[in-house]
């Protein structure tokens, strides 16, 4: 038991399955995320991490399990009823469309229209206003892309990130969850991307961060949860592991600290 | 898909230039200059070569042949960028010639009661086409291949035994002439080219086409969209059934026959991706005319239609090549 468990979770999910035909991808998984944290999921290639996140998105369905908000059952089974909890998700390889550019990527689905009753009528878009809420968001995460009018595409992978990682600033109202945000990224834009995941927690959002990277469990989580072939294999307190302790519960050889 | 970065894109730490209307308006223009030099030369390698081709009269007309193809392939444009395709719009045209005539030849109604009617049965078709695929998940090749034929068939029967001719004088001016039609053509051009710059739906065939997955993930409703931009592509099919019944003054179920193909030859030739998520109607106009200049062009130096289609043919596919080849490699 960590010290964590006493109070009531930000998030409490039980149970959570997801099964692929007769293939167990995730096999009663329980989650905990308290207000203000920052929890690491790690685990080997096709350890169920993103599958995790994706059933508690909304973005699969899962065939079992529950989930709390506030300690009150909630019911997410589209990416829509996530946001509207207050849930944003960087997903993998699929956080920008390639074809759009930065304004209509950090607004679709949600975009701003013209206040006007024409507006209303056929959903015309304030361009304006869109692009000041993102130049005066980026200035203040300091994300230096101005031309915002470019196709996702012009961008390197850092920047996309980047946009990603500010779409879930300027949307996420209670929790962000990310999935390998500096997978693909070199050093420097690592670096630029885990600044961001630190200034989600600044704005007031809990994070859950799958990762490969320990140095960034030690540095950015609180707590980590690590998963072995569809199975909670642990959960610890970052305080009380060493990375090679986490290596050895992430391949199922606690004792081989070496591995 | 993976999204490896790009070893020539700028480092994040590195300030990128631009941002003022005069950037966006640059960045717009660089999309759309290649087409239109295209476009511009085949113009100039005629006019060299042809003397009658020089007149005023010659340009006229390549614009009012090309509008009623345009207007229909300014709906395909729609239904291409949202990584859609319909091939039955050439027999969507020819069942809304087929009502428009039977509403105006033997029930007389007046002409924008007809002319709605033909509208509405456009948008119905369309829309059938969008539901289908989005409730059986049959790709939109196979559906609206099975469009083609079954609309066919219902304009056959319908038209069966009918003598769909003479229609009001008030009707005939819409189709009359070369500047009406190609007013039209502008007036739908400029809507079309609103919709989807402008509009939420109108962005989000963009989205769709792009990538329908990611599109999904941030809340868009795919589904319902594509139905929508179906619609919106038998409703133009419609629009331009309308103005050629106007032009020739009668309605028959052979008309309409490749007008498809015509209309994704056009959107492809001017720059519009056959595989989703970029283009824009002001590249189909352009196309349009690319391929009627060349049509009327060949014909003014005595080359037969034979040879006229083999020179389509050949663009169309370096068009598309050249889709190919400029797309970043992935």
């Amino acid at each position: 038991m960590t010290q964590a468990d006493t109070a009531t979770p930000l998030l409490r999910a039980r149970g959570i399955t997801k099964h692929y035909g007769a293939v167990v991808a995730l096999d009663a998984v329980d989650l905990d995320l308290h207000a203000g944290e920052v929890l690491g999921v790690v685990g080997d290639n096709g350890a169920g991490k993103s599958t995790l996140i994706k059933a508690l998105t909304g973005a699969i369905s899962k065939t079992a399990g529950t989930v709390e908000m506030d300690g009150k059952d909630i019911q997410i089974t589209t990416p829509t009823e996530a946001k509207a909890a207050g849930i944003e998700t960087v997903y993998q390889d699929l956080a920008l469309v390639n074809e759009l550019s930065i304004t209509k990527n950090m607004y679709l689905g949600r975009e701003i229209v013209r206040d006007t009753l024409f507006g209303h009528l056929f959903g015309t878009l304030d361009f304006a206003k869109m692009d000041t809420e993102i130049r005066a968001l980026f200035q203040k995460l300091d994300i230096r892309i101005t031309d915002i009018y470019r196709e996702a595409e012009a961008f390197s992978g850092g920047q996309r990130q980047a946009v990603a990682l500010a779409k879930t600033v300027m949307f996420g109202k209670r929790i962000a969850i990310l999935d390998e945000p500096t997978a693909a990224l070199g050093v420097r834009e690592s670096k630029m991307a885990m600044d961001l995941v630190r200034s989600l927690k600044d704005h007031g959002l809990s994070v859950i961060m799958i990762t490969h990277n320990m140095q960034h469990v030690m540095n950015y989580c609180d707590r980590v949860m690590v998963l072995r072939l569809g199975r909670l294999a642990a959960v610890r307190d970052v305080a009380d592991v060493d990375g090679d302790t986490l290596v050895g519960l992430i391949t199922g050889a606690a004792e081989d600290k070496v591995a | 898909m993976t999204d490896l970065p790009r070893p020539s894109a700028p480092p994040v730490s590195a300030p990128t230039p631009g941002g003022s209307n005069l950037d966006v308006l640059k960045h717009q223009f660089q999309q759309i200059w290649q087409v239109l030099a295209a476009l511009a030369l085949i113009y100039m390698v005629f006019f060299v070569l042809s003397e009658p081709f020089r007149s005023f009269d010659t340009l006229l007309s390549i614009f009012g042949q090309a509008a009623i193809l345009a207007i229909l392939a300014c709906g395909t444009t729609v239904v291409l960028i949202s990584g859609g395709l319909d091939l039955s719009v050439g027999s969507i045209f020819a069942v809304v010639g087929v009502i428009v005539g039977i509403v105006l030849a033997e029930y007389r109604l007046p002409v924008p009661v007809a002319v709605l009617i033909g509208l509405a049965a456009g948008a119905l078709m369309g829309a059938l086409n969008g539901t289908i695929q989005v409730l059986t998940k049959v790709p939109a090749f196979i559906v609206t291949l099975g469009g083609l034929t079954a609309y066919k068939g219902i304009a056959e029967i319908l038209a069966s035994g009918r003598d769909l001719s003479r229609f009001p004088e008030n009707f005939q001016v819409l189709g009359s002439g070369y500047l009406v039609p190609m007013g039209i053509m502008f007036g739908v051009a400029l809507l079309t080219g609103l919709f989807l710059t402008k509009t939420r739906l109108g962005n989000h065939a963009f989205a769709i086409g792009g990538n329908e997955e990611v599109a999904r993930l941030s809340g868009v409703n795919v589904r319902k969209s594509r139905i929508y931009y179906y619609m919106i592509g038998g409703v133009l099919a419609a629009t331009a059934a309308i103005l050629e019944v106007s032009k020739l003054n009668f309605a028959m179920p052979a008309r309409g026959q490749s007008y498809e193909l015509f209309a994704i030859a056009a959107v492809v030739i001017g720059g519009t991706s056959l595989f989703g998520g970029r283009g824009g109607v002001g590249k189909t106009l352009i196309g349009m005319l690319i391929m009627q200049t060349i049509i009327v062009g060949l014909s003014y130096l005595g080359v037969g239609t034979s040879v006229q289609r083999i020179a389509i043919g050949i663009i169309i596919i370096l068009a598309v090549y050249w889709d190919v080849w400029r797309r970043p490699a992935r």
